[in-house]
Order: structure tokens, then sequence, then C-alpha cells
């Protein structure tokens, strides 16, 4: 058997807080809680370690002989001044507030309204490559939804039909939307149920 | 100068060098990316640390009672243990505690999968059937007509993602024919939904850009004299 302490802890670690959440036994719930208390703090140092291994990678890439990589300066620099402003002013500082007002924020919003862009660019060459009823529907079902949006037709919601045929287009989504949701759901309890038994084991690398 | 200035005209450098992707790929774009990572990357380190690892690790483990101590040794431990995640060679040491936090991701995300999601949608799909909510015939008969479209919808949708087949000898591998029609109203359900979702983000990504737009304006008047 590979990993035989490490399967242990993932299966009772799993089974009690699983086990807690869903069986109504007294003693298993403070369990859970110290469990679910203590797993908190691991995933924010894990998280801290792939941040250290994201400038390792690009301290490496800044360093390499072969294929140098100059731009890993500014993420590197970035990434000093704005820890160090952290570390000097707190998280709640309004000062320090400010990188996310003025550096995340714009960034995250022209790239999001990039992708007005690059979606359309992206949603004609596909229909340039494949032309089946698919595409077609697909394309139809995207249009009339923009349409209905954009609340060009919020006019016509004082005429009963149209607004009961509206409403009727509105759920015509949510049902492949349930159906692709439960999907989903299948196949994570699937995936969780297969680390919980032993099956997978991703972390004997 | 004005430090409120100084940082609408970082922001206003940002857009433009962010939206220059538009033109194509382009060290400027690479430029604000990598600039976009480091700033998100210190942020982060810095939220974790003080929000999550100082209160909930540091803090117990210095200043907590004995008992508060001792319940904060283990994830200390663990949390040692991962740092041997970072050198290739002592990486197995790190497995222990790899082995913590997937065993309880994956309860966390079983019991919020069931919970959440599966009864949740369940009910959704049965709710239209609960006709003592419902008023008039011509209602009630709307509301189960609209509750059956949906049923269809879902069930299709969830055979269309179902690929096992019988093989026979000699004949090519297919679906049962039941399961192909209903796979085919599935790619119908499929296609609608990824056609209003792909409007949706459209949408959200227009209003993006006109807000983008909106800023650079106001930033220019700013600027100007």
């Amino acid at each position: 058997m590979r990993a035989p302490i490490s399967t242990a802890i993932a299966i009772a670690t799993g089974l009690l807080i699983l086990l807690g959440a869903f069986l109504p036994i007294p003693v298993l719930l403070p369990i859970r809680q110290i469990l679910l208390s203590w797993t908190i703090p691991v995933a924010a140092t894990a998280g801290l370690i792939a941040i250290l291994n994201l400038l390792s990678v690009h301290w490496r890439k800044l360093n390499s002989a072969r294929e140098r990589d100059y731009y890993s300066i500014f993420l590197l620099l970035a990434f000093a001044a704005t820890f160090a402003a952290g570390l000097i002013l707190g998280p709640t500082d309004p000062d320090f507030q400010k990188i996310v007002t003025h550096i995340q924020f714009p960034v995250e919003a022209s790239l999001m309204g990039v992708l007005t862009v690059t979606l359309t660019y992206a949603s004609i060459r596909l229909f340039q490559r494949k032309r089946g009823w698919l595409a077609v529907l697909f394309t139809a079902s995207t249009i009339l939804f923009l349409i209905l949006l954009s609340g060009f037709l919020n006019i016509s919601e004082n005429i009963p039909f149209v607004k009961d045929f509206l409403a009727a287009l509105n759920t015509l989504p949510i049902a492949g939307a349930r159906g692709i949701l439960l999907g989903i759901a299948l196949g994570s309890i699937t995936t969780g149920l297969r680390i919980l038994i032993g099956a997978d084991r991703p972390y004997s690398g | 100068m004005d430090v409120d200035f100084a940082w609408t005209a970082v922001a206003f450098i940002l857009t433009l060098l962010t939206l220059s992707y538009i033109l194509g790929d382009n060290p400027l774009f690479r430029l604000a990316a990598y600039l976009f990572v480091g700033v998100s990357a210190g942020y982060v380190a810095v939220i974790l640390l003080f929000e999550v690892i100082v209160p909930r690790l540091v803090s117990p483990l210095i200043f907590g009672s004995p008992a508060e101590k001792m319940l904060a040794l283990v994830p200390a431990v663990l949390s040692l243990l991962l740092l041997f995640k970072l050198s290739p060679r002592l990486t197995t040491l790190g497995n222990p505690s790899m082995a913590f936090l997937v065993g309880s991701g994956a309860a966390v995300i079983v019991g919020g999968a069931v919970s959440g999601t599966l009864f949740g949608q369940i009910r959704g799909a049965i709710q239209p059937f609960a006709l003592s909510q419902s008023g008039s015939g011509l209602q009630t008969g709307g509301q189960l007509f609209g509750g059956l479209i949906l049923l269809i919808g879902t069930i299709s949708t969830l055979v269309y993602f179902q690929f096992s087949a019988r093989r026979k000898a000699n004949q090519q591998t297919r679906r049962p024919a039941v399961i192909q029609v209903a796979a085919f109203g599935g790619q119908i359900f499929i296609a609608i939904t990824l056609g209003a979702l792909y409007a949706g983000v459209l949408a959200a990504a227009l209003t993006a850009l006109i807000e983008r737009f909106d800023f650079l304006r106001t930033a220019i008047q700013t600027f100007l004299p």
C-alpha cells in the first residue's frame, strides 16, 4: 500500500467531518469543528507556499541563461512592494486598500472589458468553422438572451401573452443549468467519495 | 503632486496598458499582467498572514491558555510539514499535511454538494408540482406544463452526459435508442443554456468595458487644467 499514514489521515479526517455534518451524534460535532478549525490555518499556509513557489519560478525565469524572462522582475518588484506595504501599514489601512481600488480593480475591470472583444471574435471564428444546427441554436439563444438582458422587451411586459412568453423563454436555460449543476454535484460527490475510501490519493506525490 | 491624483494616474495607465490587448498581445499588456499578478500575490500573502495565520496559529501558540496551545500545536506541526513541499528532495514529508487538507476538503465538498446543490436542485425541480400553492385552473395547468418542461430539460441534460454503452460483437458501440433520443433533447437544452450564459458574460463584459471607457474619459478631464 502506497503512503499508508497519509491515506489513514485523509480517510479519518474526511469521514469524521462528513459524519459530523450528517449524523446527529453529539460527540462528532465538536470533533468536526476542531478539525475544520485546524484546516483553515493549514490551508492558509498552503496558500503562502503556493505564492512562494510562484516567486521561485519567476526568480528562476529571471536568472535563466537560455530563456530569460525580463517581465518577471516587474512581478517580483510588485510583490515585494505590496508585501512590504502590507507588513508596515497592515491590511486594513486605507492607504494599503488603495492597492485594490487603484491597481487590482482597474486591471480586473479592463480584463473583463477586453473579454467583450475576444469573446465576440472567438464566437465568430467558431461559427465560421462549425456550422451545424447546434451552432445555429447557440447563436440564436445568445442573440435572444442579449436582447432580453438589454431590457429592450420590458416595454411589452404589460401585454399578458408577451409577459408569459418571455417568462417561459427565461425558464428554458434553467432546465439545462439545473442538469449541468446536478452533473457537477454528482461528479464532485463521486470524486470526494473516491478520496474518502482511499481509491484516489492525490496527496501521495 | 496630490496623492489621489497620482493613484488616478496609476489606474489610468494600467487601464490603458490592459486595454491595449484589443490590438493583440503586446509588451505593454504583458507588463500590466505581470504587475497585476505580483500585486495580487503580495496582497493575498498579507491577508493570509494577518487574517488567518497570526490570529489562528501564532497568537494561540504564544498568548493562548495551555488548552489553546495544545489545540494550535497540531495545525502548527501540519503547517511546518507542509513547508517541506517546497523542497523536491523532502517533498514526501509534506504528504501527511496534504492528506489532511485533501481529506477535509473532500468531506466539505461532498457535504456541500449533497446538502447545497443536490437537495436544493431536486427541491427546485419538484416545486412546480406542489399544486396546493397555485390558484386558478389555467394557472395550475401553466405551472404543471412549465414544471414538466423543466423536468424533461433537466433529465435530458443529465442523460446527455451518460456515455456508457454496451459493446456487441462485430457492431459499432452505440447507446440505446431511448438514451440517444433523450441525449438529443439534452443537446438542445445545453445549447440554449450555454447561449444564455454566453449572453450574460458578454453583457457583463460590455458593461465593464463601458465603465472603463467612462473612467478614462473622467480621468482625462481630471488631468486637463
